[in-house]
């Protein structure tokens, strides 16, 4: 590789100017930031020039197309003039010339109009996410399968390390609990969604069945059920409401997504009306949440001692489950069929039903269970909790690059949406934003992200 | 016969899925009607209309893109339409956009603007349309609410008194028939036909040398263009500016569409459906508003809401069962033999007050409605045309005893009557015309039948009218 790499690097002295430029910015905001840290010297030195090492080795390594013979036979036998490899280099990396000249524009703009946007830390963000982009749609194309989470994580470290710079307390414990606790809610209602997203559907009731279980939960205790009993009923419960989503839905494949909405709203509904009868608070109720539900799920909760709400841990009990699951059971293989090409998999007598019915049902329980477990997070019953849920549910599992056509992605995909989306958020907070912005932001930024992977092919290598 | 069949069902295929909201239609018309006489008076149309346009105007900007295929279902189209709300508000307070040709402008100009980026992103980046469509929903959610923190504002005066629906033929009236219009009139050009093939099946329309690209972009075009319209009726519907309307109009948009029987897979969809699907889901809220729940009402609304759309729905599903009985039944008759029937409980309802105890009318017409029309409605599922035009006769029959009493209808009322009785006559007979021309079969029956119908109601309809005039 390094030869092909050597022999490109002299036929095209562009890439390797642009390379060693590249490096020696990184190294310098490494040295800049190193020396305002008051790091000793020595250090800096070494950190600077390991770091220049690192980049110029990644970049030779990486950002060489790995032509085989036929391409080195091309460029050896049409020498190209310094001209036209420029031209031919423009006209290659035109997408991630336009998006850094965007990215450039925008923050230029940004400096000129917000006071005191232009210091120190926002230039090294802004060459952070310089950097995270060229590496990404450079290194990426190397990635046949799993683009997606190659991205993804690229993009949550960069995130991160963004945010470290930015925030005060970014990178401390405390915070990397709570964004770990909001990951795991979100991260649990992302579980159904997941699972149908796979087979091509979409569900929208996994907000109302939150809402609904986090209101029934607290009503059903405050009527005298013993509380592990009243939570294995609403699972169930919301169980039986997926089961019910999927039976309805299966005749109406191109519809599930508004099928799953008529059965959201009736349900909330529905278990309003019924907690309001005999109750002056019309849809609101009260009540004492246990203290080992408040344990599993607020943030000082406990761990067999350890200081980490169990919550986290059952998120990453089901992750690992359901990743490991889906990759080696039967069940996971046959679901993987099913979305991919309904008509080959019936041929293998795979039961398109049976499996249309486990996700809608999957995605019913798993949404109770984050409606029970935000009760004991919140302390207090409250039906709009899951609305919130709505569309980031879609927007993690989108972002984490599960296609909503079905049959590829995965829960392991959707946990990384999940963090790109919890880091986004905290960071957005940590500078001050309002949750509006937050929004705007994150709706402007779903987009490029999905675009650096999800790009369906042009339509006429489909005919 | 089988040429005739392949006929009947290319026809239909989209218009038997009408059925269903057209039934539901006059279920809602006739609970409507039971639970109170507002609705049917002039200044209760107006509202009616005012009320419900930019709910209309919004579910056909939803029929085109979704219209185009690829699953596109615009989430962005309720965010979108309060941000021309905020935006054209906040111009307004500044003096800059003001008068109605500015205004009209400035909606349409910014609905197309975005949803010609829109389609650029979709056919140029190439993400899936319902990504671009939630990122859009996000972005627009988020601004909304920096441009215009919470409701208030002011709408350009001239626009004020539309809000106050005095008479039916107001200006929010004239854009919803012109935009229905314009509608009717686009699915006669060669670019629907393209659209439709798009829609329902990309390669199919590509390899047959439509230019997919330019027709998409042409669908998101004519969208923005409606969501504009509909977000200066919902402009001059509050007066004001409101932030936070985003969520709630995309989701009663979406269950309008489906409702009207289009697929949100893409290529089928109707005017007359989006129409019909618009103006249940304004009935339902009508409806169940005339009953009180007190603090539940809300509750009770959602669950209506879901029910409803589930059920609906889930007929769409046994249409396809119920199509060798249904071969026959055209969706006008339908609505015509339901029409009548609502005109007879309409007419009843105006003269049953003046009973000689008032008291006993709610107690009978609340029962009276839910068994009326699903026998209706069976009789047309089940049997063809003959028998369901001699199940229509009844309403008049019920109505006769009361009829022969003092009674004064409005003008609008009578009007109804007499239009609604001229519109079936018309369409019975052109019914059994086409229809005896293609079994060449004579029934007498059928002759015979439409007589009896058109003398009763007109009897009954000159025993009302006689004494008021």
């Amino acid at each position: 590789m390094s030869t092909a790499a050597v022999r490109h690097g002299f036929a095209h002295p562009v890439r390797k100017w642009v390379g060693l430029a590249l490096a020696a910015v990184v190294a310098g905001a490494g040295a800049i930031v190193g020396v305002q840290q008051g790091q000793p010297v020595q250090h800096v030195i070494f950190y600077t020039v390991a770091t220049l090492a690192l980049v110029v080795w990644a970049w030779n390594a990486f950002a060489y197309p790995q032509g085989g013979p036929a391409a080195d036979a091309a460029h050896e036998t049409a020498p190209l003039g310094a001209r036209a490899a420029w031209k031919a280099f423009l006209l290659r990396n035109r997408g991630l010339i336009i998006a850094l000249a965007l990215l450039l524009l925008a923050f230029i703009v940004a400096s000129l109009t917000a006071e005191g946007f232009f210091n120190g830390w926002n230039v090294l963000a802004l060459a952070v996410i310089v950097l995270l982009l060229v590496v990404s749609v450079k290194v990426s194309r190397f990635f046949e399968a799993n683009r997606s989470a190659f991205v993804g994580l690229m993009v949550l470290v960069a995130l991160f390390a963004i945010g470290s710079f930015i925030v005060p307390g970014f990178a401390s414990t405390t915070n990397l609990k709570a964004m770990l606790l909001f990951a795991a809610f979100l991260g649990l209602a992302c579980v159904g969604q997941t699972l149908v997203a796979l087979l091509g559907a979409l569900d929208l009731s996994i907000p109302f069945v939150i809402g609904a279980a986090n209101v029934g939960l607290l009503y059903l205790m405050g009527l005298g059920v013993p509380s592990w009993l009243a939570v294995i009923f609403i699972l169930v419960l919301g169980t039986l409401i997926g089961l019910v989503n999927g039976i309805l839905s299966f005749r109406l494949q191109g519809q599930a997504l508004i099928l799953t909405l008529g059965i959201g709203f009736a349900v909330s509904g529905l278990v309003q009306i019924l907690t309001s009868i005999g109750s002056q608070y019309m849809g609101n109720v009260f009540g004492q949440v246990p203290g080992w539900l408040r344990n599993l799920a607020a943030m000082n909760g406990h761990t067999f001692g350890l200081p980490l709400p169990p919550v986290i841990l059952i998120w990453i009990a089901l992750a690992v489950l359901l990743i490991v699951g889906m990759r080696r059971t039967v069940y996971g293989r046959f679901l993987y069929a099913l979305g991919g090409n309904r008509a080959a998999a019936s041929r293998q007598m795979i039961s398109e039903r049976r499996y249309w019915w486990l996700a809608f049902s999957i995605s019913g329980g798993v949404s109770a269970m984050a409606g029970c477990l935000l009760l004991g997070w919140s302390g207090g019953g409250f039906i709009g909790v899951g609305q919130p849920y709505l569309f980031m549910t879609l927007a993690a599992v989108v972002v984490g690059g599960t296609s909503l056509l079905g049959g590829y992605g995965g829960y392991g995909f959707t946990v990384i949406g999940v963090l790109v989306l919890q880091v986004l958020t905290s960071l957005l907070i940590g500078i001050g934003l309002q949750l509006e912005w937050q929004q705007f932001v994150i709706g402007l930024l779903i987009l490029p992200m999905v675009a650096l992977y999800a790009r369906s092919p042009h339509i006429r290598t489909q005919v | 016969m089988a040429d005739a069949r392949a006929q009947q069902w290319s026809s239909q295929a989209t218009s038997t899925y009408l059925l269903v909201p057209i039934l539901l239609l006059f279920v809602l018309l006739i609970v409507a009607v039971l639970r109170g006489p507002n609705l049917v008076t002039s200044a209760g149309l107006a509202g009616a209309v005012l009320v419900a346009t930019p709910l209309v105007l919004a579910t056909y900007g939803l029929m085109a893109t979704a219209m185009a295929g690829r699953g596109t279902v615009d989430l962005s189209v309720g965010p979108l339409l309060g941000f021309i709300n905020v935006t054209l508000v906040q111009l307004n307070g500044q003096g800059i956009v003001t008068s109605p040709l500015a205004v009209f402008a400035y909606v349409i100009a910014v609905g197309v603007a975005y949803q010609a980026l829109m389609a650029l992103i979709i056919v140029f980046v190439r993400v899936q349309p319902i990504i671009v469509a939630l990122s859009g929903f996000l972005a627009l959610s988020g601004i909304n609410r920096v441009i215009l923190p919470r409701p208030g504002g002011a709408a350009p005066d001239w626009m004020l008194s539309w809000g106050l629906a005095t008479s039916i033929f107001s200006p929010v009236l004239a854009i919803l028939v012109l935009a229905t219009a314009a509608w009717l009139v686009f699915t006669r050009t060669a670019f629907y036909g393209h659209l439709k093939l798009m829609g329902s099946d990309e390669r199919a329309a590509y390899t047959s040398g439509v230019r997919i690209g330019w027709v998409r972009l042409g669908a998101h075009v004519i969208s923005g263009a409606f969501i504009g319209l509909a977000a200066l009726c919902f402009t001059a519907l509050i007066g004001s500016g409101d932030p936070t309307q985003g969520t709630t109009y995309t989701l009663i948009a979406v269950t309008a569409l489906v409702l009207g029987g289009a697929s949100l897979g893409g290529g089928r969809a109707s005017v007359i459906g989006s129409l019909l699907g618009a103006a249940n889901l304004f009935l339902i809220g009508y409806v169940l508003a005339t009953f009180s729940f007190g603090g539940v009402q809300g509750f009770v609304t959602d669950l209506a809401y879901g029910v409803i759309l589930v059920l609906s729905l889930l007929l769409t599903v046994a249409l396809p069962y119920l199509q060798r009985w249904l071969r026959r039944l055209s969706p006008v008759l339908v609505f015509v033999v339901l029409a009548m029937l609502f005109t007879g409980v309409m007419l009843h309802t105006r003269y049953a007050p003046t009973d000689s105890q008032p008291a006993a009318a709610p107690v009978t017409a609340p029962a009276a409605a839910p068994a009326e029309p699903p026998t209706a409605a069976t009789a047309a599922a089940t049997s063809p045309a003959a028998p369901a035009k001699r199940r229509a006769a009844p309403p008049f029959v019920f109505e006769q005893p009361a009829a022969a009493r003092d009674i004064s209808l409005t003008p609008l009322q009578r009007d109804a009557g007499i239009a609604a009785l001229l519109l079936i006559a018309l369409v019975l007979f052109s019914r059994v015309v086409v229809w005896q021309a293609r079994t060449r079969r004579f029934t007498a029956f059928m002759y015979v039948s439409l007589a009896v119908v058109i003398v009763l109601g007109s009897w009954a309809l000159i025993q009302t009218i006689g004494p008021s005039s």
